[in-house]
């Protein structure tokens, strides 16, 4: 079980780190939002079902409680989320903000 | 007229400066605060009021008289966005969009109107297609955010929570239903005379709680006094009587978040906007 829980959290924290990274590191606006909205759901998904999986160690019913609680959380993390990421690069389509193009040598 | 203002503000201000001068400094250990108050609320709240949550037992019983004017100012900023915002010019041009080809009406009359439905939409200047992905998940996420304003409200005597938590995450359900579907829709979900009429009814709970207890002979806001109509354990009536006060203050907060958004969004006339 520790094993497990080990493993999930360091993917999840992997994963924020790669989120993080590509925030700082992407070019343009919807290249942003995408490790944004993809890598930070699965990091916050990894991470609250590790600690969900933790807590269960000394079994009884309020453990298991707050355990549906927080698959609860994930869920409503992993519906949100998306949503949130689709309803703000809709927004800038509509606004008419271009998309980030690769330069061509030295013009433009 | 207005130099005399400025004149005013300035001299105003300048007096609560120099009034603040006699406060005690932050944090300083010798001030009444730290040396009488904050030690009666740490040791004796438990054993005075009975109720778990020592933020709520200074705030809804020790200070109820504050908070209920702080709710009494909630109300008043909903009063003041509606009489300074609120619009009730009609308009005369009216937009419809016919649904399954997209072609837009338009209505120079106003009396004539269409039957709203599947064949035909309203329409305004800042209309934007509905997207399914948005509306289906809110469709999905709003009755558990309701639930969960429900929770706080109801476990603010016992956890961390309250009426105004409560009441901003209710107020932001019903923002949700007006940012995912139109305003339109949230303007006939509930209509405005019923969100005016919950935020005085939530301000007068909290009012006639206070007076209920003084009709039995206690004080203004004296909870201890309503166990003579509640047959319920006497150590419990006062975190009760927090529990229906923190359900009035829920009530108007909520209702004053939707009147506020739906005023500004749509500069007073209720019918665009966001």
């Amino acid at each position: 079980m520790d094993i497990l829980v080990i493993i999930l959290i360091l993917f999840g924290l992997f994963l924020f780190f790669g989120g993080a990274v590509g925030i700082l590191r992407m070019p343009d606006f919807y290249s942003r939002l995408h490790p944004a909205g993809k890598l930070d759901t699965l990091g916050i998904m990894t991470i609250v079902m590790g600690l969900a999986i933790y807590n269960l160690h000394h079994f009884s019913l309020g453990a298991l409680l707050l355990s549906i609680k927080m698959f609860l959380i994930v869920f409503f993390v992993f519906l949100s989320s998306p949503t949130a990421t689709h309803s703000i690069v809709d927004a800038g389509m509509r606004a008419g903000l271009r998309h980030w193009q690769k330069k061509k040598g030295k013009e433009s | 007229m207005r130099l005399i203002g400025f004149i005013i503000v300035c001299l105003t201000g300048a007096f609560l400066l120099y009034g603040t001068t006699e406060l005690p400094d932050w944090g300083d250990p010798q001030s009444p605060a730290s040396v009488h108050l904050s030690n009666h609320y740490i040791e004796r709240a438990m054993e005075e009021t009975q109720v778990p949550n020592l933020v709520t037992a200074v705030l809804a019983d020790y200070r109820g008289f504050d908070t209920m004017f702080e709710t009494a100012v909630i109300f008043c900023a909903g009063l003041a966005c509606f009489l300074l915002l609120r619009d009730f010019r009609k308009e005369k041009e009216r937009f419809y969009r016919h649904v399954p080809t997209g072609v837009i009406l338009h209505f120079k009359d106003s009396k004539k109107k269409l039957p709203i439905g599947k064949e035909f939409q309203h329409m305004d200047k800042q209309w934007v297609p509905y997207d399914i992905i948005i509306q289906s998940v809110c469709r999905i996420l709003i009755p558990f955010i309701q639930i969960y304003a429900l929770y706080v409200v109801g476990h603010g005597d016992f956890s961390p929570g309250g009426g105004f938590q409560g009441g901003v995450i209710f107020g932001s359900s019903l923002i949700l239903i007006a940012i995912a579907y139109d305003l339109k829709t949230l303007v006939t979900r509930i209509k405005e005379k019923v969100l005016g009429i919950f935020a005085a009814v939530g301000v007068l709970i909290y009012v006639g709680i206070g007076f209920i207890c003084m009709l039995l002979g206690g004080n203004f806001l004296d909870y201890s006094k309503l166990a003579k109509i509640i047959p319920v354990d006497p150590g419990h009536i006062r975190a009760l009587g927090m529990l229906g006060v923190e359900i009035g203050v829920g009530i108007a907060v909520m209702a004053v978040m939707a009147i506020i958004y739906i005023n500004i969004v749509s500069e007073g006339k209720h019918d665009e906007g966001l």
